[in-house]
């Protein structure tokens, strides 16, 4: 039977072949990657699209807890700075209390509390990065200031608007807390029983000095009782990072399995492509030169 | 009874045939790396016999002609399957320049969506900031220009193919009339019933590379070979060919017409230039259709809930993107609207500290857009579709280059020229050419004897 008598196409055609596998191989040893454009595998790099997405969003949320976590400490910081201004206060007022004070102590009381109202003033003003923690949602200006001719001393020129931030799919977290609701709710308001202290010094009577201190102490509870919110918050923030943290490592490698080279097989590839190749010259160098004319004299 | 003179008769056209078979194999071994040619044999016959009493004589050897060895269908075949793979290695050539804008998930459209929502997902942990508020209008900017981008990429690409339509044509046209010359000589030759030898092999040659550009389909007639296009458009039809044309439509892009002016470009599927025209007409403008529905869906939901909003100084949210109710040209004038960071509507209550509006904004990343898929899926839809066109157009090369290699293979074995053979060939000849020769110096000497004879005598 008449065979095609020129091999070198076909020789040629096993040799580019052989050296493609090896090129494959070779590069997806370099690159780590087996997936290197769409046409590789388009699921696996229609589903990384996805991976990356879901991996961006994974640093943007950690990114948002470590700013959330700072804005968070901050306002508790604030909080627990109130609750010691606060006892102080309240322990002026008892003094303030005992019938026995002279003018001249009880003045020395007032200016003392009207010292911790302005610094009370200063503390529902804190602010990070110009942006005023207790403001409720008008953040860029401070809130609170002194007003003699209001009932509670002060004005707060805030609302009572919440933010929320999406910390992780799925979880949506209150960020702050508005003054209206922290220093001048009904269940304890900070401001109120300050400025009714004050004026119980200057001109009331002991009772009601007792009683302005009384209201002063379930404020007191009250704000302690809202530091928990600040806690509460801080500490699913830290949970979050974690189970975060975990999903980064989960994502990384599930892009790897999409579009990851195993190295191991691609390092067998590799040494079969050669061992191919290798066959395939040996076996041009054989044939390519072989002809009748060798054995001719 | 033949004499010492039909002896010599016989021993030189025994000379003469082969000398004349050798020639074949000479020219076999000189063509033996000519693409398209087939070998040759000689074709010896026996000469007439002549009738003495009752006795018949041999009285030699005539080389009738020289045949070429071909098969026409496997020819037919190979012009088939080279459509295909001209076809498909035109297709993967430029699918392989457009899935690379696609290759990289963090960059190109993909990557610029995700980090835009990255950065309103940043704003929301602080709304008055400034440099966020910046960062969201940047990370906009970004996401027009890898838009843009994607546009350009795929028109350069576009106009690229739309280039090299005329080129092409030029091309067939060149040898459309090299073919109808070649033809008509070997209709000629055929009709005097001789081989055309390499003629054939030139013009079978000839249709081999138009079939790489071309569909092209071949009938037998009297006349020769009959060639038109995979749709009955005439190219060659016996010695005289039909040029192509090339020029522009209504749209601006090239177009092709037959001879008679018609506009055949969408009947044209194999070869280069149906790859070219099926990528230029067909798989870009998916890609587009793709690129601008995402454009303006993503742009005009993003609008709405944008307006729903309220900016840094309480005033109601305009448009944050150009609006972009038709998605024609949506992914080319896909913009950022503002250029106010102020401007953007990130608060739900009119107060410049609130978030309330990011938090619908955002949504937007998983919502369903009026395709029924969320834009980072419509993203990733076309990824897929880009990968798979890609992948099947590979597919499509691997297997008709087998084909390709298998037919010529096949062809091969029939007409290829070995050099064995000849080798073989060229000591069968030259032995029996001694053997004439020493016929003709036998006949010399006895010749010499009759002569001696007379001498003697």
């Amino acid at each position: 039977m008449r065979v095609n008598p020129d091999m070198s196409a076909d020789v040629l055609a096993a040799i580019w072949n052989t050296q493609s596998q090896e090129d494959t191989a070779l590069q997806q040893m370099s690159t780590g990657k087996r997936v290197n454009t769409p046409s590789d595998d388009p699921l696996a790099a229609a589903q990384m699209v996805g991976n990356q997405d879901q991996s961006n969003r994974t640093d943007q949320y950690l990114q948002n807890i470590d700013t959330l976590t700072s804005q968070l400490q901050t306002a508790d910081g604030a909080l627990s700075s109130v609750v010691q201004q606060l006892t102080q206060a309240i322990t002026l007022g008892v003094q303030g209390t005992t019938g026995t004070l002279s003018a001249g102590n009880r003045q020395q009381i007032v200016q003392n509390l009207q010292g911790i109202q302005s610094q009370l003033v200063q503390l529902a003003n804190t602010s990070i990065g110009g942006s005023f923690l207790f403001a409720g949602t008008a953040t860029t200006a401070p809130p609170y200031a002194l007003d003699s001719s209001s009932p509670s001393g002060v004005t707060y020129s805030g609302n009572s608007g919440t933010n929320t931030v999406q910390a992780a799919d799925g979880l949506t977290l209150q960020t702050n807390l508005p003054g209206s609701q922290l220093f001048q709710n009904p269940g304890g308001d900070v401001f109120a029983a300050m400025q009714q202290l004050i004026t119980s010094l200057q001109t009331g009577t002991a009772t009601d000095a007792g009683n302005a201190t009384n209201q002063l102490r379930s404020a007191f509870d009250f704000i302690t009782g809202q530091r928990i919110f600040y806690g509460n918050a801080v500490n699913q923030l830290n949970s979050t990072q974690t189970f975060l943290q975990q999903e980064q490592v989960t994502l990384k490698s599930q892009a790897n399995t999409l579009v990851g080279a195993d190295l191991t097989k691609a390092a067998t590839d590799l040494t079969r492509a050669q061992t191919a190749h290798d066959a395939a010259l040996a076996a041009a160098a054989k044939i390519l030169p072989t002809s009748l004319l060798d054995y001719l004299k | 009874m033949p004499g010492l003179n039909t002896s010599l008769s016989i021993a030189v056209q025994a000379l003469q045939a082969e000398q004349g078979a050798l020639s074949v194999t000479a020219n076999n071994i000189s063509n033996v790396n000519t693409p398209g040619y087939s070998r040759q044999v000689a074709i010896l016959n026996e000469a007439p016999t002549f009738q003495e009493n009752t006795t018949t004589f041999g009285s030699g050897v005539t080389l009738d002609q020289f045949q070429s060895v071909r098969d026409q269908l496997l020819q037919l075949r190979l012009y088939e399957e080279t459509q295909q793979q001209g076809n498909s290695q035109t297709q993967l050539n430029s699918l392989n320049q457009i899935e690379g804008m696609f290759s990289d998930p963090a960059q190109g459209v993909g990557g610029a969506l995700s980090a835009f929502f990255n950065s309103l997902s940043q704003l929301s942990t602080n709304p008055t900031d400034a440099n966020a508020r910046q960062q969201v209008l940047t990370a906009g900017n970004n996401l027009a220009n890898s838009f843009h981008q994607a546009v350009s990429g795929l028109g350069t690409i576009q106009s690229g193919l739309d280039q090299s339509v005329p080129q092409t044509v030029d091309q067939i046209n060149r040898l459309t009339t090299q073919i109808a010359a070649l033809n008509g000589q070997v209709a000629q030759m055929q009709g005097l019933g001789k081989d055309p030898g390499s003629t054939q092999d030139q013009r079978d040659e000839l249709i081999r590379q138009l079939s790489a550009l071309v569909n092209v389909s071949v009938t037998q007639t009297e006349h020769g070979l009959t060639l038109t296009t995979g749709n009955g458009v005439p190219l060659v039809v016996a010695n005289q060919s039909f040029a192509l044309q090339s020029g522009t439509n209504s749209s601006n892009v090239q177009d092709v017409f037959s001879a008679q002016g018609q506009d055949i470009t969408s009947q044209i599927q194999g070869g280069q230039l149906g790859g070219t025209l099926q990528i230029r007409d067909q798989v870009i403008p998916q890609v587009f259709t793709q690129l601008n529905n995402l454009a303006s869906q993503f742009a005009t939901s993003f609008n709405t809930q944008h307006q729903a909003g309220f900016d840094a100084a309480g005033n109601a949210g305009q448009n944050f993107f150009n609006p972009l109710a038709s998605p024609t040209n949506a992914a080319a004038n896909f913009g950022v609207a503002i250029t106010d960071p102020s401007l953007i509507a990130a608060s739900s209550d009119g107060s410049a500290g609130s978030n309330g509006n990011l938090a619908p904004l955002l949504a937007i990343r998983d919502q369903q857009l009026p395709s029924g898929a969320s834009p980072m899926n419509m993203y990733s839809n076309l990824v897929l579709q880009v990968g798979n066109f890609g992948a099947n157009a590979q597919a499509d090369v691997n297997a008709s280059n087998l084909s390709v290699q298998q037919i010529t293979d096949q062809r091969s074995a029939v007409s290829g020229v070995s050099l064995d053979e000849e080798t073989t060939n060229m000591i069968r000849y030259q032995r029996a050419y001694e053997a004439g020769a020493r016929v003709v110096t036998t006949v010399d000497s006895m010749f010499d004897t009759l002569m001696a004879m007379g001498v003697l005598t």
